[in-house]
């Protein structure tokens, strides 16, 4: 066997012993004391905290995937307890929110399937998946588990094996994005030959997590069409350069960790032989095996994998950047800080919820954006904010929100759930109840909790979150970047969907702007609303301005409204 | 420069004599290029993708074995690239063959239309790279192009990551056709004075938040999509009208005539890439009546497209491509139709970069294999754009990831570049 350069050398020893020890300080402080000591005076680098406006919004967008609304972002300005205080319970109570697992759906499920269309396994049915796996608070070995061994056979495991499914389990792509997506290494050049680019990416590597999966195949059942995976119980992976022809072989292994051999007598051995109607189901399956290894203490790529997604997530720049391309000549800015995150989720039974909150109460998480002084430098030692395009989802969601719209939908929502229980059946389509409502609706009906409401909303809403996604996902790359098209910019500025939230309606904003009687009154809605800060002097004299020189009022609000919205402002997280 | 004459049939009327100077079989038509060709348009470079969906056979247009046992019905005609023979089935685009190319050994080894169409686009068997038009319109296209840089007239609603890893200013803009694209005209609620007097207010209103810090690029970014936006609103005309009845009777009045129109109208004002995709040569069944009528309509269209093109002196710049995802079998079926057939299989190609006239490879005599200089998309990828004046050997720089422009393990074909 030849010997192969890790990954990453040694990083697990680096990491100071003292930080995992029983009377450690939390790990946001940790986080800020490893960023603190790897510039040399950071403190004169650093920008300040950033204010409550900001940290609200920025928070509120991170962790509930929208931005708060006018109620909100006025409780919280006016809200007199210590900063410190208020922004703590701010992130205890988001995180408890329905809207928490909203969020992690979107952020998980763009990890995973990267905005891919198949529909092998209907996209809803794996977005439901994935929101009651974040709202039990799933851990992610547990849920990178599922996914990896997930077969889609059975119906309960039917959404995990979207994964697999809607790759069509092209074997080329399903072997690379599992080392993307969860160890974070693109092996994709190392196919044919070691990469040319990156010298610790081996063929080896490659073919070591092909062999977990390359005896699987895409299985189609003759009557119901339905796909699923089968597997067989014999193949062995080997594998030519085509730059030398130098020849190897692997069994299934994970990166330059040790070979998992087959145990013995298992070759050929099945549950069910695979033949044209029957989905092969062996003994012993290397892939069932892939779902183990992946998850393994000894496998750390996985903890590091996960923490530089889950602090891109939030801090608009992984520590390893791209995200899937961690290598010895591409290490982490922060390698200990790197290590020591990736232990704690490890320790904290990959808790993602935890980590999150523990990563938004850092004084890093928490810095203004403009630079105090070398903006480059600043951004490689995250000495101050940076800017985060909103996901498709968080910009659907908070453009609903600065409009009013959803004000709206939630009003329409709880009347429905709260309709008594005999108009309700009347009103809907005629299907049979079942029997366990027709009980529960005897007595008299409870007021709908937040939790169905904010479910209710969800659905009501889902067609035009997914038209924003249609509008501005982008597919593959992982990575922090960020470009915008011109189709984009003419959806916002003519598209009929936004048109239509900035009409005057109920107690949507342009209603509420309608109705107000000053200039200043007018900007301090606008801004509260949509920017979530109250307007500076100059905006609040501009505002006054432009109406002023504006002959029709209700047409000057409407384009004061737009400018907002399609302001780089609100566009991004910041 | 070593040729192919690629012809080894004694069917062939024409004797196989040596290639002709491409400029005296251009004089034989009067097609040669004015003087005052503009200098401003010659100078960008930009490519034409013409796509015939489905897999065009190979046999029927770019490699006729007529007479053999697979080689159909049709006739083998003379070009104007002396010892050249196309399908009779292009009559219009024989008399141009001196302006283009045929590669006449390709092999995906694949017969599936995902897998082919993505390796005659990435130049990559699997994985996910950027299209041609996205590359192209990476290195090709102008900072202040008056059109986004890859722009696909189809109408059909495939949706392609054409753009991969790569700014997604740099995704193709897909255009349904000679109608205005969706969101290009201006809600009724909002009149010309109000629409312009929002946007003067978002410009103030992000340059001041530019001028906050962050991330210059990213707002960059934004900013200039917006830009972008206002200056396709500004040429809604390029859309909308129907074309002038000169060109309609020249190209067809047929969607494809109306869409090489468009073509041609976006690549005149500033567009860098622009593909062209004509749907229905997935010929299963009745193979030859289909080829007959797709190919009488694309013929002659193109033709005209590519003299509108050689006449204004731009295809010295353009690089024009006839694809499909793959071509079909030798073997016709019960159907009298051809399956697909990715072993041995053509293209077209001219402009840019490119030697005209010449015939690369060839397959066997009954067209079941290539017989001579196998190439796959891999190769054709390095053609283009080393005809573009590209190294394709070097690699897309993407902020710390490094991603080789073509297959490291293919290389171009080195005869075809001029």
């Amino acid at each position: 066997m030849p010997f192969f350069r890790p990954l990453v050398t040694g990083l697990l020893l680096a990491a100071p012993a003292v930080l995992v020890a029983e009377d450690a300080p939390p790990l946001h402080q940790q986080i800020d004391t490893l960023i603190e000591t790897k510039l040399p005076d950071f403190s004169k680098h650093a920008a300040p905290v950033c204010s409550d406006a900001e940290f609200l919004r920025r928070v509120t967008l991170d962790l509930a995937a929208t931005i708060p609304s006018l109620r909100q972002t006025q409780e919280f300005l006016s809200n007199k307890a210590a900063s410190k205080n208020k922004r703590r319970d701010l992130v205890t109570g988001l995180l408890e929110s329905p809207r928490h697992a909203f969020r992690m759906q979107y952020l998980l499920d763009w990890i995973l399937m990267e905005n891919r269309e198949g529909e092998t396994v209907p996209s809803a049915e794996w977005q439901a998946y994935l929101r009651n796996s974040v709202a039990a608070n799933k851990p992610w070995d547990a849920l990178a588990q599922e996914i990896l061994v997930a077969d889609g056979a059975k119906k309960q495991e039917r959404a995990p094996a979207r994964f697999y499914l809607d790759r069509n389990f092209d074997m080329t792509v399903v072997t690379r994005d599992v080392g993307r997506v969860f160890l974070g290494v693109d092996l994709e050049c190392a196919q044919c030959h070691n990469h040319p680019a990156v010298e610790a990416y081996k063929q080896q590597h490659y073919h070591g997590l092909n062999a977990f999966l390359q005896r699987s195949y895409l299985f189609t059942d003759p009557k119901s069409k339905a796909k699923s995976l089968g597997e067989k119980a014999e193949g062995d992976v080997t594998f030519t350069s085509v730059f030398d022809d130098s020849k190897g072989k692997t069994a299934p292994r994970i990166l330059d960790l040790p070979e998992k051999t087959d145990p013995k007598d298992t070759l050929k051995q099945y549950i069910t032989k695979p033949t044209k109607t029957a989905r092969g189901v062996p003994k012993y399956s290397r892939r069932k095996q892939l779902g183990v290894a992946m998850i393994a203490p000894e496998n750390i790529d996985f903890r590091l994998n996960i923490a530089n997604r889950l602090w891109a997530a939030v801090m608009g720049r992984g520590l390893v950047e791209p995200l899937d391309l961690r290598h010895s000549a591409n290490p982490a800015s922060h390698p200990e800080l790197l290590t020591v995150l990736g232990n704690a989720l490890h320790e904290h039974k990959y808790d993602m919820r935890w980590f999150l909150g523990e990563l938004v109460l850092t004084q890093t998480y928490q810095r203004s954006l403009p630079a105090k002084d070398d903006p480059e430098l600043a951004r490689q030692y995250f000495a101050a904010g940076l800017l985060k395009p909103l996901s498709p989802e968080q910009y659907a969601w908070a453009t609903m929100q600065a409009t009013g719209r959803l004000d709206i939908v939630r009003k329409e929502v709880v009347a429905r759930l709260t309709m008594p229980e005999k108009v309700k059946a009347k009103d809907a389509p005629k299907k049979e109840q079942p029997k366990a409502d027709k009980a529960k609706g005897s007595g008299e009906s409870k007021p709908p909790t937040e939790k169905q409401i904010q479910e209710a909303i969800r659905k009501a809403v889902d067609s035009d979150v997914k038209t924003f996604v249609k509008a501005f996902a982008t597919q593959g790359g992982q990575t922090t970047r960020f470009s915008a098209t011109a189709p984009q910019a003419l959806f916002l500025a003519n598209g009929s969907l936004l048109q239509n939230w900035l009409k005057p309606a109920a107690n949507n904003l342009l209603a509420r702007v309608t109705g107000l009687k000053t200039g200043p009154e007018v900007a301090e809605e606008l801004y509260m609303s949509i920017l979530n800060r109250p307007p500076l002097e100059m905006e609040q004299m501009e505002v006054v301005d432009y109406l002023k020189n504006t002959k029709s009022r209700d047409s000057a609000l409407r384009e004061l409204a737009q400018a907002l919205l399609l302001s780089a402002e609100f566009r991004f997280n910041h | 420069m070593k040729r192919d004459q690629g012809c080894h049939q004694t069917d062939h009327d024409v004797s196989r004599r040596a290639f002709l100077a491409t400029g005296a079989a251009a004089g034989m038509l009067g097609l040669t290029a004015p003087a005052t060709a503009q200098v401003l348009k010659k100078k960008q470079k930009r490519v034409l993708q013409l796509y015939l969906q489905g897999g065009v056979s190979q046999l029927e247009s770019w490699d006729p074995k007529p007479g053999t046992k697979h080689g159909g019905p049709f006739r083998a005609i003379p070009t104007s690239v002396p010892g050249m023979h196309i399908s009779e089935l292009l009559p219009h685009t024989a008399q141009r063959m001196h302006l283009l190319s045929v590669v006449r050994s390709i092999n995906l080894k694949t017969n599936s239309h995902h897998d082919g169409r993505l390796f005659m686009e990435m130049g990559r068997r699997s994985g996910e790279f950027p299209y041609v038009g996205s590359v192209a319109s990476r290195y090709l296209t102008p900072e202040n192009a008056p059109l986004p840089g890859y722009l696909h007239i189809t109408t059909r609603g495939l949706t392609d990551n054409t753009n991969a890893f790569l700014d997604a200013r740099h995704a193709q803009m897909k255009l349904a056709g000679p109608q205005v694209p969706n969101n290009l005209v201006r809600p009724d609620s909002l009149t010309a004075d109000a629409a312009r007097r929002s946007s003067d207010l978002l410009k103030r209103l992000n340059t001041r938040f530019s001028g906050r810090g962050g991330r210059k690029a990213f707002t960059d970014s934004y900013n200039a999509s917006f830009e972008m936006a206002e200056k396709l609103m500004a040429r809604r005309d390029l859309f909308e009208g129907d074309a002038s009845p000169k060109d309609l009777a020249r190209y067809g009045k047929h969607p494809f005539g109306r869409n090489c129109i468009l073509a041609k109208t976006l690549l005149e004002n500033g567009a860098t890439v622009v593909k062209v995709t004509h749907h229905g040569y997935d010929t299963h069944a009745e193979n030859f009546n289909f080829h007959l009528e797709q190919l009488g309509e694309f013929d002659k269209t193109f033709c005209m497209l590519l003299d509108d093109l050689h006449v204004s002196g731009m295809l010295d710049s353009t690089l024009v491509m006839i694809m499909s995802e793959f071509g079909r079998t030798p073997k016709i079926n019960v159907r009298y139709g051809r399956d697909h057939w990715g072993t041995a299989w053509s293209i077209a190609l001219g402009g840019q970069g490119l030697v005209p006239g010449a015939i690369i490879g060839a397959t066997n005599k009954e067209g079941t294999a290539v017989s001579k200089r196998e190439v796959d998309g891999g190769h054709l990828f390095h053609t283009y754009f080393q005809a573009l004046g590209l190294d394709s050997s070097s690699n897309h720089e993407l902020g710390g990831r490094v991603v080789p422009i073509g297959d490291p393990a293919k290389t171009p074909i080195k005869e075809l570049l001029a």
